[in-house]
């Protein structure tokens, strides 16, 4: 059952529908993220994760229904919502030519946000980027690397909100106890994150609450105990019946 | 540093470190400054022509008044340099001046045939044209305007970074807005920093300089527009590329081509070795005719001379002019058919440019030139006006006055000073001019 909670939420999709060429992607989506809480959108291919993401985003307009991020209405408040969200691509191709530190500065200055480099040294730091290839052209990067300098990215950004797409996918187990880590920190830190995946065991071990997406619908959610986690083979179970390949 | 100085700033950055924008914009300044060279040459040339036939000209007019003595002879040798100088634009736009003639050397025959002489010449040269500014502007920077901004989004788009920039960046100014202005700017500069040094050297109008700089600017932001536009929410930069050239043949090959095709078919003009051919005919057989005939149709148009046709022999001087005249008049129905089909093909080309816009720029930065059918046309007319002034200068003389004094030379009209006094000559002008 899905349970609606009336408190303040960070990010809220009430009864969202999204159709992408006359396709129904999204039908009817409800659910709420609350300030500080790591949420994972769980669903398998074709579940609507990435188009949910996309619609928080401001990328698809909803058919019917609406998504708010930080109390806006997404679709009105692109630039609120843009600026208050710091958004993890699942494969983060950042410009080759350029090293680890161009990149970060480049697209810092996209979001005119100045940072000197001792600061952006912290947080490479923070995603254990090796500091030897902190100014190598990334073309010779490993898309584990990428990754991380993409998440160092999204750190310095200092948003309020986390998007992350498949945020663990291509990272070696050390670098996503890591990453998993560095999120729980965030959210101690009053970050509001959102993830989606198709990782059944990354989603335990790091969400506070779990969101069972299938056909662009809710089907379950997962909360996690107090100071525990949610237990794998519940969810599991629960993906693998629901039929959500 | 305002917030735009720092967006373009940026952008302007992490362009010089990519190295193909740099490589397409060394083309452009290269492709751009040869043709500006090729422009001033070409100009030079054409100048230095004009110089030396004016100086031959001088010598040979002088020499001819030495020898001769009588006025026939000496309408007969005497030879009169016409020209069109380039302008001082005319380095960036040479347009018409590789078919239509500009210089002439005329003297007392009939004009019809000396003007069009050089019209049966040298037309399948004239084809391959010059490469000039206008050429690499409007054929030739379409191409890399498309190719620096096919790729704008669907680049981003392929290599997955298009919505992670598009949520980083504080607005779509900061993003797209930047990087398209700086690739603008560069390539903008690029192409028309050649031109302005060629404009400087050339003492072109700063007026001159600013329009056409207007028009290059309108005309790649059109371009620039277009492909942003075609390319918006592409995600492969070959298709857009691939749409983008067909419009770009489209624009600039197959409309001029079709709007030439129907042009010529639905207007039909003489050719200029046919008024030559009729006015020669006209003189020729004039020498068999009665002289009456010739004298009559002479005094209709000089009704000034009708006491001075009668002739004391077989051969004299007024009656050789006089039939030269009525060559001309003979003539003059269809050198006229000729001039205005040319000016009827003109005006459709006009509306044919509408729909193209690199003939649109070539037509309108041949006219600021001076180098298009107009001037041309124009300068022929100049031709006709001053063959005039030399019958109104030797008709006395032939007819009235008898014997000449070589004194008298020395009100000769020249070709300089006539242009100097008349600065354009229009269509009605000169009609009215070719009948008599």
């Amino acid at each position: 059952m899905i349970e609606i909670v009336q408190a303040t939420a960070v990010i809220e999709a009430n009864s969202l529908c999204v159709n992408i060429k006359n396709n129904s992607i999204l039908k009817s989506l409800n659910f709420r993220v609350e300030a500080g809480e790591i949420y994972a959108l769980l669903g398998g291919n074709g579940a609507g994760k990435s188009t949910t993401l996309k619609t928080l985003l401001g990328f698809n307009a909803p058919s019917s229904g609406s998504v708010k991020v930080d109390g806006k209405e997404v679709i009105n408040a692109l630039n609120h919502v843009r600026e208050k969200t710091a958004y993890l691509p699942e494969s983060a191709t950042l410009y080759t030519h350029l090293t680890a530190r161009e990149n970060v500065k480049y697209f810092l200055s996209l979001a005119d946000i100045q940072k000197s480099d001792d600061e952006i040294d912290q947080a490479f730091d923070r995603v254990a980027l090796q500091r030897n290839a902190r100014d190598r052209h990334m073309q010779t990067y490993s898309k584990g690397m990428r990754q991380k300098t993409a998440i160092a990215l999204a750190l310095l950004r200092e948003a309020p909100i986390f998007l992350l797409d498949e945020p663990t996918s291509g990272l070696d187990p050390v670098a996503i106890d890591e990453f998993n880590q560095l999120v729980r920190e965030l959210a101690s830190g009053g970050a509001t994150i959102l993830m989606v995946t198709h990782d059944v065991y990354g989603a335990c071990q790091v969400a506070d609450r779990i969101g069972l997406l299938r056909d662009g619908e809710l089907v379950g959610e997962f909360s996690a105990p107090q100071n525990g986690q949610i237990e794998t083979e519940q969810v599991h179970a629960a993906f693998a019946q629901r039929g959500a390949a | 540093m305002s917030y735009m100085f720092k967006q373009l700033s940026r952008e302007w950055r992490f362009m010089l470190r990519q190295k193909y924008l740099l490589v397409l914009l060394g083309c452009a300044i290269l492709i751009s400054g040869f043709s500006v060279q090729s422009g001033l040459n070409e100009v030079a040339q054409q100048q230095q022509t004009i110089e030396r036939l004016k100086a031959a000209d001088v010598a040979d007019r002088t020499d001819t008044q030495n020898k001769q003595d009588e006025i026939g002879m000496l309408a007969y040798y005497t030879f009169h340099l016409t020209y069109s100088p380039p302008s001082d634009l005319a380095f960036a736009a040479l347009g018409e001046r590789d078919i239509y003639p500009w210089k002439h050397r005329i003297k007392m025959l009939a004009i019809e045939g000396q003007i069009y002489e050089s019209d049966t010449q040298n037309a399948e040269l004239t084809q391959a044209g010059k490469i000039d500014f206008l050429f690499v502007i409007s054929a030739l920077s379409p191409l890399i305007v498309i190719l620096l901004f096919h790729d704008l989004f669907a680049n981003e788009r392929s290599s997955g970074r298009h919505d992670l920039l598009v949520t980083t960046a504080k607005s779509p100014w900061a993003l797209w807005g930047a990087r398209g202005a700086i690739r603008f700017i560069s390539l903008f500069l690029c192409l028309m920093l050649p031109f302005y040094v060629g404009a400087w050297v050339s003492g072109t109008s700063l007026v001159a300089v600013g329009l056409v700089s207007l028009c290059c600017f309108m005309y790649l932001a059109f371009w620039a527009i277009l492909s942003v536009y075609w390319g918006k929410n592409a995600n492969s930069g070959p298709k857009v590329a691939s749409g983008l050239i067909g419009i770009w043949v489209l624009f600039a090959f197959i409309t001029p081509i079709l709007g030439d095709l129907a042009i010529n078919k639905f207007v039909h003009s003489p050719k200029g070795g046919d008024i030559m051919l009729t006015q020669r005919e006209a003189v020729n057989d004039a020498w068999d005719l009665p002289k009456e005939a010739t004298m009559d149709a002479f005094t209709a148009t000089y009704p000034e001379w009708k006491d001075h046709v009668a002739m004391q022999s077989m051969f004299e001087w007024k009656w050789y002019y006089a039939f030269q005249q009525v060559g001309d008049q003979i003539a003059a129905p269809i050198s006229q058919e000729y001039r205005a089909a040319s000016q009827k093909k003109y005006e459709l080309a006009g509306y044919a440019s509408l729909l193209s816009p690199p003939l649109l720029l070539q037509r309108v930065l041949t006219r600021l030139a001076e180098t298009d059918a107009v001037a041309a046309h124009k300068y022929e007319q100049q031709v006709r006006a001053f063959h005039k002034t030399l019958r109104l200068y030797y008709y006395p003389f032939l007819f009235a006055q008898g014997e000449f004094d070589k004194g008298n030379l020395a009100n000769l009209p020249s070709f300089d000073k006539f242009i100097n006094k008349q600065h354009g000559v229009s269509d009605t002008d000169s009609a009215q001019t070719t009948n008599k």
